[in-house]
């Protein structure tokens, strides 16, 4: 089952459509409520991230009877250091972010905590990509 | 498909006052109503009683099933355990005692006021929460319908919910203690709750720990209300013994924000069923942070605000605003400080009061199969793409995702939709209100 989404710019209001839709159908599939949280915390990060840096991208998610695959694709500024973007408390976000009560530098490391594998493509000025996967019934 | 039943219910639909309008389909939270031979039926297990439907119903075709009146004949002692949103119903220059005494000449031998036993449960709940630091959001217990909602909705959070039981259930246990060390004999004690709405009732004969309640039978606030209006212009001005004083803050327990205000400063109150269900949604993402406790009641204005209540919600509030503070006041003068002590009781009151386990009961899953589940979503969701999207509810379904399925439930048939047909060549009048939605090739409609 597909499912795609745009993420647009420094809209932070709209973020959480995506994790909603999702949410609805892993209820409907009777997954682990625990499982579901780790996907909805994950992928509503991932999408924050998106809305916070970047200039805009796109959500795939791909349910398969054995895992759920999330893509966040964004074009931005990527990431220049992944290792410090993996650590708690480290932010790039700009006052204005913050001031949303964003940007504690808690997302990517958030998104690793609640997903079983986790890809990062990400290129200086060009764009990140996230490829998160949780596997269902596991 | 036969279901076990787990929720009883008080809601009932009056098939002859029904005309099948669907108004109440589209208000009900958990999609639980259906139009079927021209009729609203209901799905028991998917029902959380918060009686939206009712509070909907322009042909006052739902209403809520109370116990018989003549029920209080069998006992000798008959209780009639009164919440103060009854009280809330009277404008003030009623006096509680005319109003208590009214009660009295209806029959009852006692009046117990119910959140008499709201100091005591504040202080059970303060326990469990020191005792689960694991736990940063705790959900009171006190709204049944909320309760149920989150089974049914939002399993994930059961275990968010405090678990234990409710001032009503306090109150049954110390009348029954009092009367009993009096010397009465159990069977010959009847108590009789006064409602504001269908979900106490559904908790009170199926509630969620699977406990007696000891209540005897349940009384409809409004038609006790008739009942008390027509005798207070001669009501007694003696004063009707009541067995406990409240003082202000017990009076202000079911009014939002009452239970909140006796926990720490980040708890607060959510009242009304959407904010409910948009608070509950965010708890359940994890895009709040509320570390404490969550007064949660699914009527606007809490109790104020039930289906069965007579007078307007916000002049309820207020009532009870005022009497909480002549209260306080009153206890000032006099030094009083009302509580509530049985010290060969409480150990076993608190034990009595403890829930075992609040199991989720996801209404939402298609299956228990994972992969038949998994076939059943899929086929939803290409049926959602080809319905049309209007939520017309002329299938008997309140919007077309409900009907899409019902379909792969096998509980409805895809020609249901009046769409299916009409699409291929719409009338002009139609075409000119949904323009290119009946274009039967445009299934990117989300």
């Amino acid at each position: 089952m597909h499912y795609s989404f745009d993420i647009e710019r420094g809209n932070f209001t709209d973020a959480g459509h995506a994790s909603a839709s999702v949410k609805r159908t892993l209820k409907q599939l009777n997954v682990e409520p625990a499982s579901i949280k780790r996907i909805v915390v994950a992928l509503y990060e991932a999408e924050i991230n998106a809305v916070a840096h970047a200039y805009g991208g796109k959500i795939d998610v791909e349910i398969d009877p054995e895992k759920i695959v999330m893509i966040v694709a964004d074009e931005g500024p990527g990431i220049p250091n992944v290792d410090l973007a993996m650590t708690e408390g480290w932010s790039t976000a700009s006052p204005k972010v913050r001031e949303m009560g964003f940007g504690a530098g808690m997302g990517l490391p958030n998104i690793k905590k609640n997903t079983d594998e986790l890809k990062i493509d990400t290129k200086i000025g060009v764009g990140t990509t996230l490829t998160m996967t949780v596997y269902l019934n596991a | 498909m036969a279901q076990e039943t787990y929720f009883h219910h008080s809601l009932k639909i009056n098939d002859y006052l029904c005309t099948g309008c669907s108004s109440c389909i589209r208000a009900c939270p958990t999609a639980a109503l259906r139009i079927r031979d021209g009729k609203v039926i209901l799905s028991d297990n998917k029902c959380v009683d918060c009686g939206e439907c009712m509070r909907t119903c322009p042909s006052r075709a739902i209403y809520v099933k109370q116990d018989d009146f003549q029920l209080m004949d069998n006992y000798k002692y008959r209780v009639a355990l009164v919440p103060v949103t009854f009280i809330a119903q009277f404008e003030n220059r009623y006096k509680t005692k005319e109003i208590y005494s009214c009660l009295r000449e209806l029959g009852f031998t006692h009046i117990y006021e119910v959140e008499h036993g709201t100091k005591f449960l504040a202080k059970l709940y303060r326990k469990y929460m020191a005792e689960h630091p694991e736990i940063r959001t705790f959900i009171s217990p006190y709204c049944p319908a909320v309760i149920r909602l989150i089974q049914v909705r939002f399993p994930s959070l059961v275990d968010n919910i405090i678990p234990l039981k409710s001032p009503l259930d306090v109150a049954a246990r110390v009348i029954l203690h009092e009367l009993m060390t009096e010397g009465a004999r159990r069977e010959s004690i009847g108590i009789f709750y006064v409602t504001p709405c269908a979900a106490k009732i559904a908790s009170v004969k199926s509630p969620v720990s699977g406990q007696d309640t000891c209540i005897a039978g349940v009384i409809n606030m409004d038609f006790l209300y008739n009942k008390v209006k027509l005798l207070l212009k001669n009501a007694s001005k003696d004063a009707v013994p009541v067995n406990h004083s409240l003082t202000g803050k017990d009076i202000l327990w079911p009014v939002t924000g009452g239970e909140s205000a006796l926990f720490s400063e980040s708890s607060f109150a959510v009242d009304g069923l959407s904010n409910v269900i948009e608070f509950l949604e965010n708890l359940e993402d994890e895009n709040i942070d509320v570390p404490g406790l969550v007064e949660m009641r699914i009527c606007d204005q809490s109790c104020m605000g039930g289906p069965l209540t007579v007078n307007n919600r916000f002049v309820a509030r207020n009532r009870l605003e005022k009497r909480a503070m002549l209260v306080d006041r009153v206890l000032r003068i006099r030094k009083e400080k009302p509580t509530l002590e049985y010290p060969e009781f409480t150990e076993d009151l608190a034990k009595q009061l403890v829930i075992p386990a609040i199991k989720p009961r996801s209404m939402m899953k298609l299956s228990d199969d994972f992969s038949t589940a998994f076939r059943m979503a899929e086929e939803m969701k290409r049926l959602e793409k080809a319905l049309p999207g209007i939520n017309c509810s002329a299938c008997g379904a309140p919007t077309c995702a409900a009907f899409a399925e019902d379909v792969v439930r096998g509980e409805a048939d895809i020609d249901g939709c009046v769409f299916a047909d009409i699409r291929n060549n719409p009338p002009d009048a139609l075409r000119k209100v949904w323009g290119e939605r009946l274009d039967n090739s445009n299934t990117t409609t989300k």
